[in-house]
């Protein structure tokens, strides 16, 4: 198999970025306390999702809202294969089908997690591909709507607001940063492989590529999938690292929070989703902080709570005023240090 | 047979109140091709606006409620000067978001400076008193929608058939480039779109506050959303869509409330959305779409 040079550039290009995810990791392992290493690894948790989004949003250029949902279906199908049964008897005493009657192991849970989402993802995939720019917009956010209220309605499955506990703590900040620089590699993969090229080119112009032989719509449902594997994947390390999950994680605050970091590190490049994750995540700590209201130089600030909410809505406003491609706009890493072809 | 009556007419009532909020969007999209998020928060704005008339100014309720279309309709025009006029002639996709960006600080900011709890208003309860008509009993709150609904779409289409600038926000949709070379200027058109939305959107607002007495950050959006869906089973652009879409919705709704049983109450709106699901299989572009061309224009 001969690669194209805008694939051996690619590989290049992940290898970098794979180096910067580790290094930020190990660096974090030797100098951060505990409650830093939960915030770095939930930056990567994010990080995941974000890669997850721009797999189908930077390479078809349709806006999808829906991402947060599928990663709370990875999430909850894993928790519940994998919870012990003692657990599950007194989290979800009378949940149906015999669900509080089994527990399997991690890695199966985990498989049969990624096959309920991409199944959900394949199905509801075929109504939104049709869809035309904003008609699939608003789809995607009515089936964030519909997730959230079943998850809210089935309280004897998923718990509604209330915590579902007792999963076993399977992940380390070793196995997110090993996941997400894999993801990097299939991420930045698909977008240099034929279909990546092609879905782009579908972006740029529908007719001018259909008349090329391009079929867009079976493009964007691959996309579409992949997408929610990778939701799935980012899910189950959520939940396979703390723990506990609700269904209030998987709403509008974290779609608005990692849409924002895709957007602002720019949604066309891997290296502008993993830019914007690292980023937005430095700065909303910065932000959270001052929102308490800390003492600076002997001022005492006020405690303004939504600051963080306003910061964010403010960055993807400026971002999309002064430059609607994003921080890295068309260039991939690698474009940085190496010449123009 | 006064059951039937009786959700026929909440249904349209329903529908009236989505038609309203969905011709405000489908307003703003035709000219400029803009999907604006932000339209809850222009009727949360209406709303707190009710909140403070009717605690520092008045208790008149007229004085509140031509208040609260006042506000709405002058927030409207002022994000399209603020916010929305850097992004005119960007993609979709660049206009999309930064609606998304502006919804999200102005819920932030009512977050920050009101009040994340709702806020009750009670000088709108007299709009709701049950009335007797052909022996059904009904809400005047219902009666008082449907005129709306009735006299804002004559009026939209009077305005839109009869006068210059209306003629001028036709052309616009179709091809704003030429509405310009005849001399219209573009800040008007826009101005225009967002000024009619805004008032569309205040007198939703009046009708939506009437209904629940109370306003939160949050007020808009599921108001909003429902209105979306509406649009998009229309036809994103067409204002026919928008009202069809809108009494589609509301009678799916009824439906729904009357046909599912009580327990299954909370998934209601999966139930609704899924059957517009169903719609867009058969029409992925919406009923009453525009022929649209997706070619580059020579």
């Amino acid at each position: 198999m001969t690669l194209t040079r805008s694939q051996k550039r690619g590989i290049l290009g992940a290898c970098m970025l794979a180096a910067i995810l580790i290094a930020i990791g190990v660096l974090a392992t030797y100098f951060a306390s505990r409650y830093q290493l939960r915030l770095i690894y939930s930056a990567y948790v994010n990080l995941i999702v974000v890669l997850g989004l721009q797999v189908f949003m930077g390479n078809s250029r349709l806006t999808n809202l829906s991402h947060s949902a599928f990663m709370g279906i990875g999430a909850y199908a894993a928790a519940i294969c994998v919870t012990p049964i003692a657990m599950k008897q007194i989290a979800l005493p009378d949940a149906p089908w015999g669900l509080n009657a089994f527990a399997l192991d991690p890695v199966t849970s985990a498989v049969i997690a990624l096959v309920i989402t991409g199944a959900v993802a394949c199905l509801v995939g075929i109504f939104i591909v049709r869809m035309t720019g904003t008609g699939a917009t608003i789809a995607t956010l009515a089936i964030l709507v519909i997730v959230h209220s079943i998850f809210l309605y089935r309280t004897d499955i998923f718990k509604g607001n209330q915590a579902f506990f007792g999963i076993p703590q399977v992940f380390s900040l070793t196995s997110i940063v090993i996941l997400a620089v894999v993801v990097v590699f299939v991420v930045r993969g698909f977008r240099e492989s034929p279909w990546g090229v092609m879905l782009r080119a579908s972006a740029d112009d529908e007719t001018g590529s259909a008349a090329m032989g391009v079929n867009v719509v079976r493009l964007r449902l691959i996309a579409w999938v992949l997408s929610g594997l990778i939701l799935a994947c980012a899910g189950i390390a959520y939940a396979y690292f703390l723990g506990t999950i609700s269904a209030r994680p998987f709403y509008f605050n974290h779609v608005f929070l990692t849409l924002a970091m895709l957007i602002f590190g720019g949604m066309r490049t891997v290296t502008g989703a993993v830019l914007g994750t690292f980023a937005i995540s430095f700065g909303l700590e910065v932000i959270r902080w001052l929102e308490t209201g800390p003492v600076i130089i002997g001022v005492n600030l006020p405690e303004v709570l939504g600051l963080s909410g306003v910061m964010l809505g403010l960055v993807i406003i400026l971002t999309m005023a002064l430059r609607p491609v994003g921080v890295m706009g068309d260039r991939e890493i690698e474009e940085l240090v190496l010449k123009k072809k | 047979m006064e059951y039937v009556a009786q959700q026929i007419i909440n249904a349209l009532s329903f529908g009236a109140e989505y038609a309203l909020l969905a011709l405000g969007l489908a307003i703003v999209f035709s000219v400029m091709g803009l999907v604006n998020f932000a339209h809850g928060e222009v009727i949360a704005v209406g709303g707190y606006t009710m909140v403070a008339f009717a605690a520092l100014v008045t208790a008149n309720p007229w004085i509140i409620v031509i208040g609260a279309i006042a506000a709405a309709t002058l927030t409207s025009v002022a994000l399209e000067r603020v916010a929305f006029r850097p992004v005119r002639y960007a993609d979709p996709t660049t206009g999309l978001l930064t609606a998304f960006g502006v919804s999200i600080v102005l819920q932030n900011l009512f977050l920050l400076f009101i009040s994340p709890r709702p806020i009750a208003v009670t000088s709108l309860y007299f709009l709701d008193a049950p009335v007797t008509v052909f022996g059904i009993q009904i809400s005047s709150l219902q009666i008082f929608e449907s005129i709306t609904i009735l006299v804002v779409i004559m009026g939209l289409v009077l305005f839109l058939q009869k006068t210059t600038a209306g003629l001028a926000m036709r052309a616009a949709s179709l091809d704003f480039e030429m509405v310009r070379l005849t001399g219209i200027r573009a800040n008007r058109v826009f101005a225009l779109a967002f000024l009619i939305s805004g008032l569309l959107a205040g007198l939703a607002c009046i009708f939506i506050m009437a209904r629940r007495g109370s306003v939160d950050p949050h007020f808009g959006f599921n108001p909003v959303l429902k209105a979306f869906v509406a649009c998009v089973v229309g036809g994103f652009g067409s204002l026919p869509g928008a009202v069809l879409g809108g009494f589609l919705l509301g009678a799916i709704e009824v439906g729904m409330l009357v046909m599912l049983p009580q327990e299954y109450g909370g998934l209601k709106d999966a139930f609704v959305f899924g059957i517009i699901a169903l719609v867009l299989i058969w029409r992925p572009d919406g009923i009453l779409s525009p022929a649209k061309e997706k070619g580059d224009k020579l």
